[in-house]
């Protein structure tokens, strides 16, 4: 095992965005040059690879034309990455340098002089604070990734080649745990890695054993804490009933069906989907105004930031198991929101998934921004009216004129699975553990 | 629980017409719209309805966008039909979603592509035997040109007893039943109308987008008020979409595929074991018995002194608890990922049979060419043989392009990796280093096969609109002096 390969396993992967207004009547050749770089993308992916850490990438514009009105043309970049963001700048200042530079030099503030400083300079200035982000598989990283899928792939194809009938699933395991040790190219696969698991239940348990600890110090304390829950729950409650009257009530909801959603703006959007069998998601919408909106929606991301920590690490968000990264977060001063996703399958699949399994989250999130289908009490209604939920989110969706995924053939379930592979690979595995590793294929 | 309005509705929703044993349709292209109005409007009362008892014949109508402008439909109008629909299944978009590449490339079909004449009117004529039905069409035939309708191309079809399609499977047992039509059915297999019906609530509780009439032209008094209460009239209620493909099957190809992967050592064929192949694929066995409760052999020949109707319509089967691992009917098979019932992996049984249940179609095949019950043994049809599938749903994205794209065609379905349907779904010519497989789970290892080949050939399609009758009555009133 070597130091080298050390470092390339089980990293934090982080979301970059930047966000960089467009000088005024630079925005066509912007586009253009966009368009060429989406076209360059289809057969030559080398530009992203250059720094080895992105999974994705990113770059399409906001523009006041779009449904969102966005105040201004803007640019925007977005990668997710490994490691630490002062690399990553670094290595797309350096890197991608002249990549950059034609794109940047349409907007605004672009350093003359283009050295990786300066370059690196301007990004961190365009930077944007990300309100909530998922990874679908926590801390692996783009070449532990890959490294990983090949493991998976030769494995596959010992046990198709060879003779198994007879042998239990524990020799079947030893002898591929034998043939994947004699090979240089999978020594890495030698150093044990331990995955995200859910902690849901564990820090229940901590909570409760806390609090009877606690209980049993001092019944005072005791109640003061369950006091100052209550007092929490209670003016949550009242929160919600606040909102629902005060503002639920008044809202105006788009009331469009998909039948009804502008027929070019749909036919921009499907030009580029369903070409691999990932696809991305941008969605560009005006936040309803008002601090109670605004203090709504970041009491949920708080909450949102929380589950994710704390539940999503397994590669499901909220139940749905297909989406490798997504992102939320706020620009124009608090009055836009953003939201990406990477995910696998089509359109229809993904926000179908996003009203059957988490119709609720998805509600309490988006019923903060404009023209949302009628909600109740935060997390009621919304995405449930199906036909205007789908609608809705097809009208604020925005194009995105460069994509590009470091691994288009792999879903986010066969990234997780391969690395279960590889984690149960190196064990010692009970005849049932080894009957179900072998299942995994 | 609404009854829906059967009288009003087009019989071949509600039935699969199987005594019917003999089929045409017609593609009809409007030469005069005046005079096709009229003919809509003398034939309505000869439309066969969902209610009156079926006799020796059946007639049903579905409409293309193109025939619905051409018959009169403002463009307002037009607009407010879904988008798959007025886009039709040809777009770029729609093709990747289809899988329709290659052979089946919209450019090379013999009807319905961008290279053919554009149909207007499907008219669909059944009789209880080939006597009847060309006396049908005979009379009907003569009516059309000089209604200003003009016969493209008419396709054939059949059923076979015992419900047999070319590849010897029994077909079409499992199909989802519509609340308030009068026929009940066991939990699972039994939807709320709005799924196959527009102006009915769905399995999301809500009104299905429906194509209403925004800018008031023609008898307006024919059409219903919009069930969700906009206050327009609805030209959707008691109608659906219908989707017409023609699938061209190749049977040799598929039985020689079979025999080739199964045969002995010393290169004989195997039989057993290449419909054993063939079922695993399937899900079914050809007399129509369930894999998963039947896994090693068709339990028709089994027990050949059982009465075999005691196998060949079970639909009474789930996955989760029966066959957690696919050890029995693989994760990959046509039948466990077109309907994948309670085995969701990451949901409970319940949960999962509501989210299949959110994605099943209504399916109405008939065969055409020379009748062959393919098999191991017996698998070189005479000409070209296939079925004209059909099928009937209310959101043709939700349903139809769904089961198609995001169960059959992607290969990454379940925890897969490069499995696409191997009946309906597998690339004629895969991208390079493009496996394509077949994991039959197995202890302790599982079986794959690969190399798939394609063993359907799409050679037309469409997608319809399926209106009521009350619908089609107002179509015929809108180019009315």
């Amino acid at each position: 095992l070597t130091a080298g390969t050390k470092t390339t396993c089980m990293k934090k992967q982080h979301p970059l965005t930047l966000s960089s207004p467009v000088i005024p009547g630079r925005v066509d050749e912007l586009e253009a040059k966009l368009l060429a770089v989406r076209r360059e993308l289809e057969t030559n992916p080398a530009v992203f690879e250059a720094t080895g850490t992105i999974h994705y990438a990113r770059l399409l514009l906001l523009k006041p034309d779009h449904h969102a009105a966005f105040p201004r043309t803007t640019l925007v970049f977005s990668t997710d990455y490994d490691g630490a963001e002062s690399d990553h700048l670094a290595a797309i200042a350096g890197a991608l340098g002249d990549f950059i530079d034609p794109l940047y030099d349409c907007c605004e503030g672009y350093p003359a002089t283009r050295t990786p400083e300066t370059r690196k300079k301007f990004l961190q200035a365009q930077r944007a604070k990300t309100d909530a982000f998922y990874a679908g598989a926590p801390r692996r990283s783009l070449v532990q990734i890959r490294q990983e899928s090949q493991l998976r792939d030769f494995i596959w194809r010992m046990l198709k080649e060879e003779q198994w009938k007879g042998k239990t699933a524990q020799q079947v395991h030893q002898a591929i745990r034998q043939a994947v040790s004699q090979k240089e190219e999978f020594s890495w696969a030698n150093e044990p890695i331990s995955l995200p698991k859910n902690q849901l239940i564990p820090y229940i348990f901590y909570g409760v054993l806390i609090l009877t600890g606690i209980g049993l110090l001092s019944l005072t304390a005791l109640f003061w804490i369950l006091g100052v829950l209550a007092v929490v729950f209670l003016f949550v409650a009242g929160w919600l009933t606040m909102l629902h009257y005060k503002y639920e009530l008044h809202d105006k909801p788009l009331g469009l069906t998909p039948s009804r959603i502008d027929e070019n703006h749909v036919k921009i959007l499907e030009e580029y989907e369903d070409i691999h069998n990932q696809n991305q998601f941008s969605q560009l919408i005006p936040m309803k105004p008002g601090t109670v909106r605004s203090g709504t929606l970041s009491a949920l991301m708080l909450y949102a930031r929380i589950r994710i920590f704390v539940e999503f690490v397994e590669g499901k968000l909220m139940g749905i198991p297909t989406i490798h990264f997504a992102r939320w977060l706020r620009l124009d001063n608090g009055k836009q929101m953003l939201f990406f996703s990477n995910f696998d399958g089509s359109w229809q699949q993904y926000l179908g998934d996003f009203i059957d399994k988490s119709g609720w989250g998805l509600t309490a999130i988006f019923s903060n921004t404009e023209n949302f289908p009628v909600t109740r009490y935060l997390f009621w209604g919304g995405a449930y009216d199906e036909e205007h939920f789908l609608a809705w989110s097809r009208y604020y969706q925005i194009p995105t004129q460069v994509w590009y995924c470091a691994y288009p053939k792999l879903s986010i379930k066969n990234i997780n699975n391969n690395s279960a592979i590889r984690q149960e690979l190196i064990r010692n595995l009970d005849e049932k553990q080894a009957d179900r590793f072998l299942k995994r294929f | 629980m609404e009854s829906i309005e059967l009288l009003d509705t087009q019989a071949y929703l509600i039935s699969g017409y199987r005594t019917m044993q003999c089929s045409k349709y017609l593609l009809l292209q409007i030469t005069d719209a005046e005079a096709a109005g009229r003919f809509l409007h003398d034939q309505h009362t000869f439309v066969t309805d969902g209610k009156t008892e079926i006799q020796t014949f059946c007639m049903n109508l579905a409409f293309t966008v193109d025939g619905l402008r051409m018959l009169g439909l403002n463009e307002t109008n037009i607009q407010n039909f879904t988008r798959e629909f007025r886009e039709g299944m040809t777009t770029p978009h729609r093709q990747r979603l289809l899988g329709d590449f290659d052979s089946s490339a919209p450019e090379k079909w013999n009807w319905g592509g961008p290279a053919n004449e554009p149909v207007h009117i499907l008219m669909m004529i059944f009789g209880l035997d080939q006597k009847i039905t060309d006396a049908l069409y005979l009379e009907m035939k003569a009516g059309l040109e000089p209604n200003g309708l003009r016969e493209l191309m008419q396709l054939d079809g059949q059923t076979l007893p015992g419900n047999k399609e070319h590849f010897g499977y029994r077909d079409g047992i499992s199909q989802p039943v519509i609340k308030g039509s009068g026929r009940t059915s066991a939990s699972n297999d039994y939807l709320n109308a709005g799924e196959f019906l527009m102006g009915y609530k769905n399995e999301y509780d809500v009104y299905p987008d429906t194509p209403l009439i925004t800018e008031p032209q023609g008898d307006m008094n024919l059409l219903p008020a919009d069930a969700a209460g906009t206050g327009y009239k609805d030209l959707g209620r008691n109608g659906t979409y219908m989707v017409l493909r023609q699938m061209q099957q190749h049977v040799e190809d598929y039985w020689t595929f079979m025999n080739d992967q199964t045969k002995n050592a010393d290169g004989t064929p195997d039989e057993k074991a290449s419909r054993k192949l063939s079922a695993k694929m399937m899900g079914r066995w050809p007399s129509g018995a369930p894999v998963s409760k039947w896994p090693d052999e068709d339990p028709v020949i089994l027990f050949p002194d059982e009465e075999p109707s005691k196998f060949v319509d079970d639909n009474n089967f789930m996955y989760h608890d029966e066959d957690p691992h696919g050890l029995k009917c693989p994760f990959g098979s046509h039948i466990r990922r077109t309907n994948p019932r309670d085995s969701f992996e990451e949901n409970g049984k319940k949960e999962s049979l509501k989210l299949s249940n959110r994605h099943r179609i209504i399916r109405r095949a008939r065969l055409y060419g020379e009748p062959i019950a393919g098999s191991a043994t017996n698998f070189k049809p005479a000409g070209e043989v296939g079925l004209l599938f059909t099928c009937f749903n209310a959101d043709i994205s939700r349903q139809f392009e769904f089961i198609q794209y995001t169960w059959a065609n992607y290969p990454k379905f379940k925890q897969l990796y490069n499995d696409p349907d191997p009946l309906i779904g597998v690339r004629e010519n895969p991208e390079p280093g493009q496996l394509q497989n077949f994991t039959i789970p197995e202890e302790p290892v599982c079986k794959t096969i690969t190399g798939l080949k394609r063993f359907v050939t799409i050679r037309g399609g469409a997608y319809f609109f399926f209106p009521s009758i009350s619908a089609i009555r107002y179509l015929a009133t809108l180019k009315k002096a």
